[in-house]
């Protein structure tokens, strides 16, 4: 038996808004869209993000305590 | 005496209080006396301390018994009300059902009360401090019009006198929008300097903690008490913890002043342009160097700090999310809330990377410049239930244009300032803004008092009555 089609806002996105509630918030984010839309025109590739993993933090966080 | 006591900067009332010259009674009984005279149209407090008199009474008995003084012994302090405190109530300016917060101090608030503050209360918030209006605070300058936000009513407590300070948070402009709004001084710190343990998250990455004051010198007494390492919070950095006070000494005189002539200066009121040229003006009669410059990237910086800012904030509250709970939250903070969802996870990243960009641009920088300066905000308070307001020559969002010259420095990390620069035709603050870079809040305040100390601004107060 063939599974429904994925919802992209359902079950992608984890939005379950009434659907009135849905275009109030898409209208809302559409301008907010458009200064995302002009970021993704950057070619970043090289660049890495201002996101630092760092294992030993918890360790040393106890030490401190 | 006492009726003007509450008129006065921590730097008067500080030594006075430590000579036995200044009651801490009198003092807490002046401020509360103007509280309950005005804040009913202000509206600045969501909690007033039952025990502040006990406090400052408690703070009077150690002077007579000669104990060792904090630095802050006896001065009333507000607390924004997302700072968790174990003797009142903690909102974050909701009243949304199921929310409980624990009652314990954040870092902080147990800093202030190590240091002798009296904290005096609860300065209300826009709710989950997102937002730049402060729904139902008014502006001190003009009942009319907003206190800008999120801490909106620190900046109006602060400025009305019922505080001699207060604490906010700034994740893209929340302590100096509302500073230039409300004119006071408003100083977020280095992303690291000021421990974020026990404040209500609004995006871990971009929060700030750091006080409103009536002057520079007074931001340098809070940030005294309030800087260093606290292992509670994951971004708190091991860094030396300089005499800030010692910074209000420095000369002007050689001092690099960067203007980043895009972003900063392209669409502003006219009032506040004028203004903040002026103040850059007295900078060099003062004999800095000013250095114009350019950050092109920041043209991508709305972007960057709309997607962080929106995810991480749906990441917090995804439990009120899938609840269901975010209809009781006000409706543009329910907007917000929800709209994180349609953020993916490549813009989000992408967003970071801008960042690093940015990081490194400012850096650049700060190879040719000490400071950098500019305004705080293009626009002065606009009137309270404006969404829309006029600036150069087109109408634009208040959304979008109040915290345009702010979020860059959340972004980036860097320790930022808001000081009063003038007022408009109307009688409002002016904001002037200066950066500096990471942890050189010394240099960002000895540039901050330089301009403060040549100007009469901050003897003017609003008149309430």
């Amino acid at each position: 038996m063939d599974k429904p089609p994925l919802d992209p806002f359902e079950d992608i996105l984890g939005v379950n808004f009434a659907p009135e509630r849905l275009e109030h918030n898409l209208g809302a984010f559409r301008g907010i869209l458009a200064e995302i839309q002009k970021l993704r025109q950057l070619d970043l590739t090289d660049i890495h993000p201002a996101v630092i993993f760092e294992p030993t933090a918890a360790y040393r966080r106890k030490s401190d305590q | 005496m006492t009726a003007s006591l509450w008129a006065r900067p921590i730097e008067a009332l500080a030594p006075l209080i430590r000579a036995g010259k200044v009651s801490p009674v009198a003092l807490t009984e002046s401020c509360l006396e103007r509280i309950a005279a005005h804040d009913g149209k202000l509206m600045s407090f969501i909690c007033v301390a039952r025990d502040a008199l006990e406090q400052a009474r408690q703070a009077e008995a150690r002077i007579k018994r000669g104990d060792r003084l904090g630095p802050l012994h006896g001065i009333p302090v507000g607390i924004k009300d997302n700072y968790l405190t174990e003797d009142m109530p903690t909102t974050a300016g909701s009243s949304a059902p199921g929310l409980q917060f624990p009652m314990r101090d954040a870092a902080a608030v147990a800093r202030l009360r190590a240091a002798g503050a009296v904290l005096i209360g609860k300065t209300r918030t826009h709710e989950f401090a997102w937002g730049n209006v402060t729904p139902p605070v008014r502006n001190p300058w003009d009942l009319t019009r907003v206190p800008s936000g999120s801490s909106g009513g620190s900046g109006a407590a602060v400025a009305a006198g019922f505080c001699a300070a207060a604490m906010g948070s700034d994740t893209g402009g929340s302590i100096r929008m509302p500073a230039a709004a409300c004119g006071v001084v408003g100083l977020k710190p280095t992303f690291g300097r000021v421990s974020r343990d026990g404040i209500v998250p609004h995006s871990w990455s971009l929060d700030h903690a750091g006080p409103l004051t009536r002057t520079v010198a007074d931001c340098a007494h809070m940030l005294q008490v309030l800087a260093g390492y606290d292992p509670a919070d994951p971004a708190c950095q091991h860094q030396p913890v300089p005499r800030y006070a010692k910074a209000l000494e420095r000369p002007i005189k050689g001092l690099r002043v960067g203007v980043c002539r895009n972003h900063f200066f392209e669409r502003n009121q006219a009032e506040v342009q004028q203004a903040v040229e002026a103040a850059i003006y007295d900078f060099a009669a003062q004999g800095a160097t000013v250095v114009d410059f350019r950050i092109p990237n920041l043209e991508y910086g709305l972007a960057a700090i709309f997607a962080i800012e929106l995810a991480s904030s749906t990441a917090y509250h995804d439990v009120s999310l899938r609840k269901g709970l975010t209809a009781h939250f006000q409706p543009d903070v329910r907007t917000l809330v929800e709209m994180g969802r349609f953020v993916s996870a490549p813009d989000y990243l992408k967003a970071e990377q801008l960042r690093a960009v940015l990081i490194e641009d400012f850096r650049r920088a700060f190879e040719r410049v000490d400071v950098i300066v500019g305004p705080t905000t293009p626009i002065t308070a606009w009137k309270s239930g404006e969404w829309t307001v006029r600036v150069g020559d087109r109408d634009e969002s208040v959304l979008a244009a109040s915290w345009r010259f702010t979020f860059p420095y959340n972004l980036t990390g860097l320790p930022a300032i808001s000081v009063p620069c003038g007022f408009d035709a109307d009688g409002l603050p002016i904001g002037l803004q200066i950066a500096a870079k990471p942890f050189d809040e010394m240099t960002l305040l000895g540039a901050a008092h330089a301009y403060e100390r040549t100007h009469e601004w901050r003897e003017r107060m609003p008149q309430l009555a």
